[in-house]
């Protein structure tokens, strides 16, 4: 290993001399394990340091002052901090060099607190902190200027569906004064809210609230909807996607549809097919989700008519008009059995997986307050059906949920509890005078059993990820084992996706209610317009970079690049989309004649870092 | 295994207290009846909330332990009047027991 100081003479010309260090206590998070101040003294005798300082929170006012106030001074032209996470504070130091005029990328940043002080301790734990101090030091006598990659932006959305939340983002986007497209691939809009009559807790009508929002939608100037579409190609970067879609025209009369064919007295099916490409600068995915269907059999579901899902209930029931006890299909129903988490909360060993090995083991979170609010409607319509509630547990939460609790009671709801690992039977009815019962051990009675006589069974079935497997596959889309589609952060970066300028909006990330579908969507939203409103998008510039002069042509880069279009062969050099490049190095490492490299984590970067570390 | 009455509440009505369906079954009653006797009076309240006309007439021994101290009725959160029901279900096995 070469002596750093040799290295120091070797790279004379680009190397700097004039790094500040400043170490951090971290009140004592870090100097109650690491001598702090040994550090220090360390730090100022490695080659490139002119100054090195320490303060019990370098994160401070007082703390970033110390470095401004050097790099105003001219003392210094590096810094690195030695401190917590770069997740943390990276951002607070480059901020700070960025007020001192200087630029944001001759930085780095030593992790001695999660990576040193908070898992070991004494002699050991300042040695490491030594070294630690020591690569960064190396690392940032290297360091150049760099500037952030601009990407000219167009200030355009994509919204890809048309339920409630795809309505409400393409809205708010183009409220922001985005240019929206929405598609949509059925006729209608409204999606899964359209399927409903009231809506809970409050009882408004989803009629009146898709009807207000569709309007509010089809007649703002700055958006288009197309039904009938589907995104069937997705290129480009954020700011710049050029996304096909494919609208297909058919007959909307009632018989099967097959192109082609002749339809009697009527001729020739055709179809109308328009392919096109719509140049948009972010994607919002409002996608949706789909009822659980339950299995044939489970609660006796497709074995007895008189078993049916809550959505069916809720479509049923909104049809019939009021007299003492509900009937349908001609069919007076004395008393209901309303089952809650079919289909949610499974459990491994106990219930069933899809034959894809899956289990939906998360809550669907809107089935309880949805059953709650269709037994108070039920029996204040219909006083003569009495209802029983089976439940594993009870979550109404959010405002005016827990109020329709209060209210079942109130409306002689009787309740029965049941462990998951005992669900209710659905049976034949010992009583001739019911078509079914309902067997439970109820926990509410000291486990006793309970056998309720009921003329409907109504299953509270959850919520699944709609099948979009084919737009997960076309945009890269990264998926939760739950299926839906899985944010950046869950509290942090909520609506984002790893795909730089995609969003989230409402179900298709997770089961969630009208009103937090439609957070998500306006979120996505002002993420959308905040991110194109410059009609400039900045990224970090930590990206690919060819030497032309070194390039000889062997495109062993391009094969080993993992981001589809971020290298090219042209004119027989590698040539790098630095909007596409995910800096992760692939290419550096196969390039024979190393003229690939990556900015701010070159490979001479590297060495001098190692060669810190191994320096006695 | 019980069997529901849905009627039942119906013909408790004649002998007082129809309050059972009040009870969220938190067992504030068992916790304060000075009687300290297994999940008195909570199951009593169960059974008429669920109409298991059978399991109470079973155990209508259980009734005659009640002092009426009132306890429960002034600590229940839900107003189910658990004592009031107890009287009911005392004068319903009465004449229950006069029928049979």
């Amino acid at each position: 290993m070469s002596d750093p100081k040799e290295k120091k003479n070797e790279n004379s010309v680009n190397r700097s001399e004039k790094i500040g260090v400043y170490v951090c206590y971290c009140g004592g998070n870090i100097s109650d394990h690491v001598d702090v101040e040994k550090v220090r003294d360390a730090a100022e005798k490695m080659p490139g340091v002119v100054v090195a300082r320490t303060n019990s929170f370098m994160c401070s006012d007082l703390g970033q002052d110390l470095i401004t106030q050097d790099l105003k001074d001219g003392l210094i032209d590096r810094v690195v901090v030695a401190s917590c996470a770069p997740s943390l504070h990276e951002s607070t130091f480059r901020g700070a060099i960025t007020r001192a005029n200087g630029n944001p990328y001759i930085y780095d940043h030593a992790n001695i607190r999660e990576h040193v002080s908070w898992i070991m301790h004494g002699e050991k734990a300042t040695f490491k902190a030594e070294k630690l101090v020591g690569a960064a030091v190396g690392k940032a006598g290297l360091l150049e200027k760099l500037d952030p990659i601009q990407v000219n932006s167009r200030k355009h959305v994509t919204v890809i569906g048309g339920g409630i939340a795809g309505l409400k983002a393409a809205l708010s986007a183009a409220d922001f004064g985005l240019n929206v497209v929405l598609i949509e691939k059925t006729p209608f809009l409204g999606g899964n809210a359209a399927m409903l009559d009231k809506i809970a807790p409050f009882g408004e009508k989803a009629s009146d609230l898709i009807s207000q929002l569709a309007k509010s939608v089809l007649e703002h100037k700055n958006i288009t909807v197309k039904t009938h579409c589907r995104l069937v190609g997705f290129d480009g970067y954020i700011g710049k996607f050029d996304l096909s879609v494919k609208t297909v025209f058919t007959d909307p009369s009632d018989h099967e549809q097959h192109p082609g064919h002749f339809v009697p007295f009527e001729g020739v099916e055709t179809d109308t097919v328009v392919e096109e490409i719509i140049e948009t600068g972010a994607v919002i995915l409002a996608t949706g989700f789909k009822s659980y269907r339950p299995d044939h059999g489970e609660y006796g579901f497709g074995k007895h008519k008189e078993v049916i899902t809550l959505p069916d209930l809720i479509k049923q029931v909104g049809k019939v008009e009021g007299s003492s006890t509900l009937e349908l299909d001609g069919r007076k129903i004395r008393s209901i059995a309303m089952i809650h988490c079919v289909g949610s909360r499974q459990i491994p060993g106990i219930h069933k997986e899809d034959e894809n090995g899956y289990l939906n083991e998360y809550c669907s979170r809107t089935c309880c307050s949805s059953v709650l609010f269709m037994a108070n409607k039920i029996r204040e319509q219909f006083p003569d059906t009495n209802i029983y509630d089976f439940y594993r547990d009870i979550r109404t939460y959010g405002r005016g949920q827990e109020d329709l609790y209060d209210k079942a009671s109130e409306n002689r709801v009787v309740f029965f509890r049941f462990d998951a690992t005992e669900s209710p039977q659905v049976i034949p009815s010992s009583d001739s005078d019911y078509p079914l019962q309902v067997t439970v051990k109820d926990g509410l009675t000291f486990n006793e059993e309970i056998e309720v006589p009921v003329d409907l069974v109504v299953l509270a079935t959850g919520m699944e990820a709609g099948d979009i497997s084919d737009i997960v596959s076309m945009m890269k889309l990264p998926v939760g084992t739950d299926k839906f589609l899985q944010e950046v952060h869950p509290k942090l970066a909520p609506v984002e996706m790893a795909v730089s300028g995609v969003f989230l909006a409402g179900t298709c990330q997770a089961p969630m209610t009208i009103g937090e579908a439609c957070n998500g969507a306006a979120a996505a939203a002002a993420k959308a317009a905040s991110l194109l409103g410059k009609g400039l998008v900045e990224l970090d510039p930590y990206v690919a970079e060819v030497d032309t002069a070194l390039c000889d042509g062997t495109g062993a880069c391009v094969d080993a690049c993992l981001a589809d279009g971020a290298l090219a062969m042209v004119d027989g050099k590698a040539l790098v989309t630095p909007a596409l490049c995910l800096g992760c190095g692939a290419c550096v490492a196969v390039c024979p004649s190393r003229a690939i490299d990556l900015k701010g984590w070159s490979l001479k970067q590297y060495e001098a870092m190692v060669d810190m570390i191994v320096a006695e | 295994m019980t069997k529901i009455s849905p009627q039942f509440a119906e013909d408790l009505k004649q002998y007082g207290e129809d309050t059972a369906l009040e009870c969220f079954n938190c067992g504030t009653c068992v916790a304060i009846c000075p009687l300290i006797d297994g999940s008195f009076p909570r199951k009593l309240i169960r059974y008429v909330q669920i109409g298991a006309k059978d399991r109470i007439l079973l155990n209508r021994n259980e009734l005659w332990k009640c002092l009426h101290c009132g306890l429960c009725s002034e600590s229940c959160p839900r107003g189910a009047d658990p004592g009031g029901i107890l009287l009911s279900l005392k004068r319903y096995a009465v004449a229950s027991w006069r029928k049979s």
